[in-house]
């Protein structure tokens, strides 16, 4: 029997070298665990729909060179950080110039913060489940530091412009680390997209972004995934929140190759909340798969979720969404709810929520559904003299309307919209 | 302007119409009434185009051009509209964006340029305060959560706004209160033109008094077994449908008389 591929070619060039000491070892040790692990297979059960999508080809292994012209200029109303394959690109960010926000790449730590920080990333994710995730912890090449003083505010959403060039094979391993003190209020957007249009390049993006939100901290994420297609995209977001704290989430994302994004979020002081909306769309033969945790460790929490999927021609979504109440999270309130769109008959979507529920005194409702347009909906729609491809898009829309009206910064929200209507313009040709 | 003739229409296998013959000329306005079940709504239905039906059987031509040919959104833009029975609620869509989507289909259809919002703003308020509807359900969702009667009022409402050839009302009185009916009923009437005609299902004759037909027609089993004046609509009223021999519970199996 040949054994199993593992992720030992990832390790066969050593970079990172202008880390500071303590993560260059926190590197060091990561790989070291990940050296013989084998890729996870569909008999691995939190990658069962995704493992065959997952092609690292070995001409992966290198890191994408972090240098070169970012290929798209987004014009981003506001402070932006941008990333060219996983580092940062000083030259093309605006950074905020506010007291009690500091705003450090990893690269530029001294020794004292960077033994910090290198005790503190990886905690808010479950090792067991990112499995591949946690491949950004043995890579990274640089990353972002965000500290936000007590009670400070950032005035305006902060972007973190993820780029990557798809012209050669490689890997990018962008790494984000949000430490948001008392009371402090932040908007985080991230934007995944590529430049390049070779075809042939095999590229694998694994991005990790941390969020730690300590007493009465407000922050919102949101996230737009719209790399090319051909491009891997393994991310997770991983999430701490003390007492009062309230995180909002906010994702769409647009299918490709393989497009795994895993969201953890641990609520771990009483009167937390988090609200966790997305949106997902995929065409051709696209795949996506999100992957949910929400813990509910200690009583008097909120969590609502709200996912839309929808899946056109022959692209394959999945959702998991998984709810734990541990036992002493009494009075907990957890709200799930999942609705899923097939656009054609080839298309497949996966649902599966997962409850687990450890206290007696909770509140824990969930749904979810899949179907089709409907054919009543779109007969009154086009005896109106409505387009029978207009009628779909309109009904398409409508199924993740309310949910992309919640974004709360338009020129996000416009962004979005813009290729949505792309992608429905590929999904419903004229008649 | 509408030719029907010997029309056979089926859904799952079930024969619902038993060969339909009615011919309507511009400006006229016709009544269908018959029992429940007898084929009304399925009638309205085919001549929109529901696909869910299937024709078997005979022919139908708008202005000589054969309707069944066309797909539902061309026979719309020839001028056929229909008012729902069930007006169906879309969340999502806001009605403002359905309406504005609609008039300029129809508009390109024609040859016109799109209407901007700002004019279309101006019109659909306009025929929003003619069937008494608040502009504040231009915004929200199509018929999401509107009453039987607002439901009714939209129909109309988009009627004003599509100027059809042919408009088919199906039991667009039901459901409704008397200063509804009578908001309904100006409608209905400012539609009438010469060049235009109105085919509406009703069950009750009060409805008549506001809209007079100059046709009843009494359709049971799936056919047309009586067609009269005004007048065969009191007739009804007064005496049901038994003495037309046949009875309200298998109304749907009627013979033909
Ligand atoms: N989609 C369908 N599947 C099966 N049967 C149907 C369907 N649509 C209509 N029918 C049947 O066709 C017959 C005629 O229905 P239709 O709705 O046309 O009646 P109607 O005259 O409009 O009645 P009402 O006065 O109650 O509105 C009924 O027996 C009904 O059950
Ligand atoms: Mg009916």
């Amino acid at each position: 029997m040949k054994p199993a591929p593992t992720l030992s070619s990832a390790f066969l060039h050593p970079a990172g070298q202008s880390l500071p000491q303590p993560l260059l070892a926190l590197r060091k040790q990561r790989a070291a665990a990940l050296l013989g692990m084998p890729l996870p297979t569909r008999k691995t059960e939190n990658w069962k729909y995704s493992a065959r999508h997952l092609k690292l080809a070995d001409d992966m292994a290198i890191s994408l060179p972090a240098e070169g012209k970012t290929g798209t200029s987004l014009a981003v109303p506001g402070y932006k950080v941008v990333f060219l394959n996983g580092v940062m690109l000083p030259e093309a960010s605006e950074f905020p110039d506010l007291d009690g926000i500091t705003i450090t790449s990893f690269s530029d730590l001294d020794e004292q913060e960077a033994r910090e920080l290198a005790g503190r990333l990886d905690h808010t994710l479950t090792p067991q489940s990112v499995q591949l995730a946690q491949l950004n912890s043995a890579r990274f090449e640089d990353g972002l530091l965000i500290r936000l003083q007590p009670d400070a505010v950032l005035d305006q959403p902060l972007y973190i412009i993820h780029e990557v060039n798809a012209d050669a094979s490689g890997s990018a391993f962008p790494r984000i680390f949000v430490d948001a003190g008392r009371h402090s209020r932040l908007t985080l957007v991230e934007e995944f997209i590529s430049s390049g249009s070779n075809g042939q390049a095999q590229v694998l993006v694994n991005a990790v972004t941390e969020f730690c939100l300590d007493e009465g901290a407000h922050l919102t994420s949101i996230r737009l995934d719209m790399e090319g297609d051909s491009i891997q995209h393994i991310g997770a977001t991983g999430v701490r929140q003390q007492r009062n704290s309230r995180f909002e989430s906010h994702c769409v994302g647009f299918g490709g190759a393989l497009r795994r994004h895993d969201l953890q979020v641990r609520l771990e002081g009483e009167g937390a909340e988090c609200k966790l909306n997305g949106v997902v769309v995929a065409q051709g033969a696209q795949h996506y798969d999100n992957h949910t945790n929400i813990e509910h460790v200690v009583g008097h929490c909120n969590s609502e979720e709200t996912y839309r999927n929808i899946a056109a021609d022959q692209a394959h979504v999945v959702f998991n969404g998984r709810i734990h109440i541990h036992p002493d999270a009494q009075k907990s309130n957890a709200e799930m709810n999942n609705k899923n769109l097939l656009l054609s008959n080839g298309a497949e979507i996966d649902t599966k929520p997962e409850l687990e529920i450890y206290a007696d005194d909770v509140k824990c409702a969930h749904g979810a559904t899949i179907g089709q347009l409907d054919k009543t909906s779109v007969f009154y729609l086009v005896s109106r003299g409505i387009g029978r491809r207009e009628a779909h898009v309109l009904l398409t829309m409508a199924f993740i309307n309310e949910l992309v009206a919640q974004i709360p910064v338009p020129a996000v929200r416009e962004t979005a919209q813009t290729r949505l209507n792309q992608f429905f313009e590929a999904t419903f040709q004229e008649a | 302007m509408l030719s029907i003739k010997n029309l056979h229409a089926s859904v799952e296998d079930k024969e619902i119409l038993k060969g339909i013959n009615l011919e309507i000329k511009a400006g006229e306005v016709h009544a269908i009434m018959g029992p429940n079940g007898s084929g009304k709504s399925t009638l309205s239905q085919v001549l929109a185009g529901n696909e869910a039906f299937e024709v078997t059987e005979g022919e139908v031509t708008l202005n000589g051009q054969n309707l069944l040919e066309l797909e539902t959104e061309e026979r719309a833009r020839e001028g056929i509209f229909l008012a729902f029975q069930y007006p169906v609620e879309i969340p999502g869509v806001s009605n403002l964006q359905f309406l504005r989507t609609a008039v300029n289909a129809m508009r390109k259809h024609r040859g016109e340029e799109d209407m901007n919002a700002a004019e279309f703003m101006k019109l659909a308020r306009e025929v929003c305060k003619q069937v008494d509807l608040d502009p504040s359900f231009l915004k929200r969702g199509v018929n999401e959560g509107f009453s039987g009667g607002e439901k009714k009022r939209n129909e109309i409402m988009q009627a004003l706004l599509l100027q059809p050839k042919l408009a088919i009302l199906d039991e667009t009185d039901s459901g409704l209160d008397i200063d509804a009916l009578k908001v309904v009923a100006d409608g209905v009437n400012a539609l009438r033109s010469p060049d235009r005609a109105i085919l509406m299902v009703t069950h009750y004759q009060r409805l008549l008094n506001h809209i007079v037909p100059d046709y009843v027609h009494v359709l049971a089993g799936g056919r047309i077994i009586k067609s009269g004046g005004r007048e065969l609509a009191l007739e009804l009223e007064e005496k049901g449908y038994g003495w037309l021999g046949i009875k309200d519970e298998d109304a749907a199996d009627a013979p033909a008389n």
